[in-house]
């Protein structure tokens, strides 16, 4: 859950009352975007994404202009701008239009939970506007500081005393960096980051920090977020739709977090626990459709929603069925296996049989008799299966998983859907 | 207010020692104790431990206790309460809801000054509330451990606070040794301390820590105390990606750490730079070099490539902690703790290929499971067949669905399509062994079968013969007969299956058709060995002697039938069939894809099988050993179960293929899913006689269900088609229909009609009246193609095309859809339904027995019908089968609420 950009950011900020630049959305009539360039003479022209892209400066996808003309041109380059950086992959919806600010600082400023110090943490400098990996470590102040009184002004002041930053610049930082520890601790917030932060002169020469762009992550356990009244739809691009159904489950005491790691793949492993999630995860590849992690004794009404929105996405492409975990500590077995096994029977009943094999690595209280419902179910539905206790090494159970998977590709399953007579193109 | 931690770190630290982390002296409060999952945890918890819960906190319930094995926890309001009550405690566990976390910590850290530490099981602890807690302790001086964690244990101390580290039997995996664990992975706490074990490694401490963005013990606290304790020689370390909690931490003794999370560097969706998130510089690639530059092994440690020095070693692989650890300590010159319990080797405890062939690599098969599993899986195995759960099966079925888009019926996942192309002997027993019959089953389906159909002297022929003259349909007259075999009928039968169940069930008989299976080991007692054989009563029934006969000159081979020979006496018919049965059930039995029910009931459906194709012929045909004139022994092995058919309804023994067209019609016509008004009567009689008491549900009942919800217009309506043809081909010289050089100018007859139709319509149209839709053309579902099609008239006719077969009216329907267009009749070219290839096959079947004047109109429909007849009778079977082993009492029945009242 991260938003980046001015056209959120500028909004965020009025929350504590931190000035930024002003900005216009893709909506912008050219006198609205005429009437920017007259009053500030430069703007600039981003591409809008959604969620946290980083890098758009180095990738040329920030565009400047003067006048209408050359603004017009940049916003049609950059409407629909593709981004690619690192593993993340984004593509623009709109373009703001943001006035240029004229300055001689620029001021890097982010809080993020350290975990060296656990505790929140002020990165700051003043040599800000370009990435902070670049600036010498002696330009930079890193300071934790006390989560019951937050960010207090001297903490501020002392930073850049310390860091020999300019004098004009202390007093107007000083004064409104602290606010932005509102916005962090009370709205939800797991890190925030302005870059720059311009300091414009006023008409007498006094100097206001202007926040020029904006990124934050959100803590999706943290009800505070709700307070910011943001657009669900901010948020999209962050989850699938699979994740956005499982995600409504989520309750107290019963995780269910779940990513789709390759829309096309073949083993569907409902996975107990982050440990064995982890590694089920890695060993398995590309061959995992998601990875889950549904341990903390799910109740059944839970678990067997959970499974049934699993296999309404995804139970027809499934080679294998794998359900996994460690020796639970307090996990029902039988629970967890009667709700994934009538889920999967009531699965069979509204799509018909799929031809999939059932691999099962488990551990835990009522063990044996879970793996019996399961085993009835299997053979009911004639599907094979295969059931480890937790004496075998999970990983190993994990490799076997691919083995059955890779059986299954190599004409397996063409074999088990002539047995379970589905239909003949199968 | 400021308690003295650990001298010479920058933040609080009050555990010293490991030793201390978990002791007997520790005193517990639990928070939220009357909640699920403490109400689970903490008794065992706390009987483990000897009792270390002083009293539990739920608002509201003050006054109520928590049930343990060693005695009552109290349960107040708060924790002044209990404090006021005398209580005294030192350790706090958390395990309320997230938004409650921090207030909790908060209020144990300002009512209870003797706190030392505080446990955080709850998960989803909002970071901001985890900042504060962070800040509560190091304020106070109180240690924090999670959040999201399992808690701590101690193996010499046999004590576990807050969560379930080893389960539901802790002492199995807790066993004291020199390994101190400390585990971003609760469930992987307790499964690396199990994995230890194989190796002959026990544990000391064993820390959960959670994987939040504060963990609140963390690595590093961990490497202090596990320092401090003489009793820990080694440590293994679980890591997960996230924190740069384990960065250059000295742990002052052999370390094996498991980093495992590569894959989480694809999830991340990174914001802003370095410095400002966590997430970068500290993946799963970076603690691993961590580690391994601390250790200096040069890279991760594998079976195959074991990296290890005395300082430690780096695994990516739980399963290779073990191995790793004692290679480090073989380096320090350390020995096991204890001799190893095992491997971790692949090791199947429950296994069904379903009768796939898989390659012998990945055919693993079971082993024995240890103690207790082991009787746990061997109790489970005692049961014979599948357990269906039973659920309200009104207009629901597990055996057949209708595709509402390609108006195909499957039964038990066999299209009727392909059904249709299925000797009826392959068929007959799908209903409830959910499969096609292979050559074996064919042969002794069709002897069990043939040998129920004679019926001279049954009071089930007197039956049918009586409603017969009095002019009942045949679905009556099929209906008076199966009457007669009711449950007395079949007792014998059905009690010879279940004695023959009973006698194998232990044996390791997988096929009942393995002929080579040892049959010493099965011993009989006296009174099942008369089960089986024939009585007085049944000295003048040639029919066992002939039914053996047939199936060993068949080939049917049966351990159940060479178990009856080998008793070395005259069996009767009864144990007979009994046996047939158990060989087609037995192996979907001991797959558990049937019930011990169906394969007990089984006999009971072939036997209804049988009375219904003989009851369809006239007494006259019956003679004692004979059908029409042929001796049973002339049919066995020769007939198929369609050549009895077309036998039954004419009168005569069909000549080469002759009955293959039958054999079609009846498997198209054998469900229409459950909805269909014959569905609903069979579901309906086995609701009626309550399927939750399955031995007193009718079968025979059931079927009758079935027949009394068809009729003239739900099965007698194939004769529309006929008559329609009738009347087309009415003074047509036409002797062979199945030759295409007829002779006949099919398109001008079919334009014709169009014609004549056409204006029909038209005059019908000005005076505001309905024209009758043609039989067998349109369908409401395969229109508005310029061309339309109906996928099941397809099909078949796919099938004779392939085989050369022609039949002139199913020629003259298609050239009538093509004219009805043509000639502006209809707006596109309409579909030939199935009804038209039904009526045209029939047609066909008869038409020389019709030219003849051997079958005259009213005997085309009767014929017409009992082919309907037999198809739905397989078809029910399926349904009523179902229904007795899934279904309620009563649960066909509709709540008034839904009912209508129509004046």
């Amino acid at each position: 859950m991260q938003v980046t950009g001015m056209l959120y950011g500028s909004r965020l900020l009025q929350h504590v009352g931190f000035p930024a630049t002003e900005v216009l959305g893709p909506s912008a009539t050219e006198d609205e975007i005429q009437d920017l360039i007259t009053r500030h003479g430069l703007i600039f022209i981003k591409p809008l994404f959604k969620g946290g892209v980083g890098k758009k400066a180095k990738a040329g996808l920030i565009g400047k202009a003067t006048d209408l003309k050359v603004a017009l041109a940049e916003k049609e380059r950059l409407y629909f701008a593709e981004h690619r950086h690192e593993t993340a992959y984004a593509k623009a919806n709109g373009v703001t239009f943001e006035a240029g600010v004229p300055a001689e600082h620029e001021v890097y400023f982010s809080i993020t939970d350290d975990t060296r110090y656990r505790a929140p943490t002020m990165t700051l400098t003043h040599r800000g506007g370009v990435d902070i990996e670049e600036i010498p470590k002696g330009d930079v102040a890193t300071i934790p500081f006390d989560a019951l009184t937050g960010l207090k002004a001297f903490v501020v002041a002392n930073a850049l005393s310390d860091l020999g930053a300019p004098k004009e610049i202390v007093s107007p930082l000083v004064q409104h960096l602290p606010r932005l520890w509102e916005l962090v601790h009370h709205y939800g917030m797991t890190t925030l980051e302005l870059n720059p932060i311009r300091l414009r002169a006023d008409s007498d020469g006094r100097l206001t920090p202007m926040a020029c762009d904006f990124k934050c992550g959100f803590d999706r356990d943290d009800p505070r977020v709700s307070r910011l009244g943001l657009p669900p739809h901010l948020f999209t691009s962050d989850v699938s739709d699979f994740e956005q159904e499982v995600n409504q489950l989520r309750t107290h005491q019963g995780q269910s977090d779940v990513f789709v790691i390759n829309p096309e793949g073949t083993i569907l492993a409902p996975t107990f626990g982050g440990g064995a999630n982890s590694l089920v995860t890695e060993v398995l590849g590309d061959a995992a459709i998601i990875s889950s992690d549904f341990g903390g004794s799910p109740p059944y009404d839970k678990m067997k929603a959970v499974a049934a929105i699993c296999f309404r996405h995804f139970l027809k492409q499934t080679n294998v069925l794998f359900v996994v975990g460690g020796k639970s500590n307090n996990t029902d077995i039988l629970t967890t296996f009667r709700s994934i096994g009538d889920a999967l029977r009531e699965a069979f009943s509204q799509q018909g049989p799929v031809p999939l094999y059932v691999v099962v690595g488990r551990g835990g209280p009522n063990l044996v008799r879970g793996m019996g419902y399961l085993a009835d179910t299997c053979d009911a539905l004639g599907l094979p299966y295969r059931f480890f206790g937790f004496d075998s090494a999970i990983s190993e159970v994990v490799t076997y998983a691919k083995r059955i998977d890779a059986w299954m590709k190599a004409g397996g399953r063409a074999e088990l859907a002539r047995k379970l007579g589905v239909n003949r193109a199968a | 207010m400021r308690r003295q931690g650990v001298a010479g770190l920058p933040y609080y630290l009050g555990i010293n020692s490991l030793a201390e982390i978990a002791t007997r002296q520790d005193r517990i409060v639990v928070l939220n104790a009357m909640g699920g999952e403490s109400r689970r945890v903490t008794p065992m918890s706390h009987a483990y431990s000897g009792g270390n819960v002083v009293f539990g906190v739920s608002p509201g319930r003050r006054g109520e206790i928590l049930a343990t094995p060693v005695g009552d926890i109290p349960i107040y309001n708060n924790v002044r309460e209990g404090m006021a009550d005398g209580h005294r405690f030192d350790t706090g566990v958390v395990y309320l809801p997230p938004s409650g976390v921090r207030d909790g910590a908060a209020e144990l850290i300002r009512v209870n000054r003797d706190l030392k530490k505080i446990i955080i099981i709850t998960e989803k602890v909002a970071v901001h509330d985890a900042r504060e807690i962070r800040a509560l302790g190091q304020a106070n001086g109180v240690d924090v451990i999670g959040g999201n964690c399992l808690g701590v244990a101690d193996s010499w101390n046999r004590v576990r606070i807050g969560g379930g580290l080893g389960g539901d039997s802790p002492q199995e995996v807790l066993l004291k040794g020199s390994v101190a664990i400390f585990s971003n992975s609760g469930g992987f706490t307790t499964t690396i301390a199990q994995y230890l074990a194989t190796e002959g490694w026990g544990t000391t401490a064993l820390i959960s820590s959670g994987k939040d963005v504060y963990i609140h013990y963390a690595a590093r606290d961990f490497a202090h105390a596990f320092r401090n304790d003489d009793r820990s020689k080694a440590a293994v370390l679980y890591v997960e990606p996230g924190g740069y909690y384990e960065h250059a931490v000295d742990f002052g003794k052999p370390v094996v750490a498991c980093v495992v999370g590569r894959w989480k560097t694809k999830l991340t969706r990174a914001v802003g730079h370095a410095g400002a998130l966590a997430g970068s510089g500290d993946k799963a690639e970076n603690k691993e070099r961590w580690f391994i530059e601390a250790f200096g092994t040069g890279g991760i440690y594998t079976p195959e490539t074991p990296a290890a020095s005395a300082k430690g070693a780096l695994v990516t692989n739980i399963a290779d902690i073990p191995r790793a650890l004692t290679e480090v300590m073989r380096l320090n010159g350390v020995d096991p703790d204890f001799a190893p319990t095992g491997s971790l080797a692949l090791k199947p405890w429950m296994a069904n290929d379903q009768g796939l062939n898989l390659p012998t690599d990945i055919a693993l098969p079971t082993v024995r499971a240890m103690a207790p599993y082991d009787a746990q899986i061997n109790a489970l195995s005692g049961q014979v067949g599948a357990v269906i759960a039973r659920q309200p099966m009104k207009d629901k079925s597990g055996a057949s669905v209708m595709d509402p888009k390609t108006q195909e019926a499957r039964i038990h996942g066999h299209s009727v399509l392909d059904l249709a192309l299925e000797p009826l002997e392959a068929v007959f027993a799908l209903p409830l062994v959910r499969g096609i019959a292979g050559p074996d089953d064919r042969v002794l389906v069709n002897i069990a079968v043939a040998a129920e159909e004679i019926l001279a002297g049954d009071a089930a022929l007197a039956a049918a013969e009586a409603a017969r003259e009095a002019g009942n349909a045949p679905n009556v007259v099929l209906a008076a007969a199966l009457a007669m075999i009711g449950p007395k009928r079949v007792e014998r039968a059905l009690a010879c299956s279940r004695a023959l169940i009973d006698l194998f069930a232990r044996s390791s008989l997988a096929d009942g058709h393995d002929e080579g299976f040892d049959l010493s080991s099965i011993t009989v007692d006296d009174a099942t060995r008369a089960l089986f054989l024939a009585a007085e009563a049944d000295a003048d029934d040639p029919r066992p002697e002939a039914m053996m006969q047939a199936a060993s000159a068949g080939g049917g081979k049966s351990v159940f039938l060479t178990f009856l020979a080998g008793l070395g006496e005259r069996v009767s018919r009864d144990a007979i069939l009994a046996a047939i049965c158990t060989t087609i059930a037995w192996r979907p039995l001991m797959q558990k894809r049937i019930t011990r029910l169906t394969a007990e009931t089984m006999p009971w459906y072939l036997r209804l099988y049988g009375v219904m194709i003989g009851a369809s012929m006239p007494a006259r045909h019956h003679q004692p050993g004979s059908l029409c004139g042929i001796p049973l022994e002339d049919r066995f092995g020769a007939w198929s179960v369609a050549d009895v058919c077309f036998l039954a309804i004419t009168g005569r023994a069909p000549k080469g293929e002759e009955a293959l067209p039958l054999q079609i019609l009846i498997g198209l016509l054998i469900s229409n899913g459950p909805g269909s008004i014959t569905g609903q009567g069979a579901k309906g009689a086995v609701a009626a006689d309550g399927p939750q008491t399955p031995e007193r549900v009718q079968i025979n009942k059931a079927m009758l269900g079935f027949l009394t919800h068809s009729g003239f217009s739900h099965g007698g309506n194939g004769y529309e088609g006929i008559a329609f043809l009738l009347e087309q081909f009415r003074g047509v010289e036409l002797k062979d229909p199945t030759v295409p050089s007829h002779g006949l100018d099919l398109a001008a007859m079919a334009r014709a009609l169009a014609e004549r139709y056409d204006a029909e319509k038209a005059a019908a149209k000005d005076v505001g009246a309905e024209v009758p839709a043609l039989p067998g053309v349109h369908h409401p579902v395969f229109r508005g193609e310029p061309v339309n099609f109906d996928p099941r008239e397809r099909f078949i006719a796919a099938f004779m095309e392939r085989r050369g077969d022609y039949n002139v009216f199913h020629a003259f329907y298609r050239e009538l859809v093509q004219a009805m267009y043509d000639v502006g009749a209809s707006p596109y070219v309409f579909c030939v339904n199935v009804d038209a290839i039904i009526a045209a096959l029939l047609l066909a079947l008869f038409w020389k027995e019709y030219k003849s004047g051997h079958l005259n109109e009213q005997d085309l429909e009767t014929a017409a019908f009992t082919v309907f007849l037999y198809g739905r009778m397989i078809g029910s079977a399926a349904e009523i089968d179902d229904h007795l082993n899934r279904g309620r009492n009563m649960d066909t029945r509709t709540p008034p609420s839904a009912c209508e009242y129509v004046v």
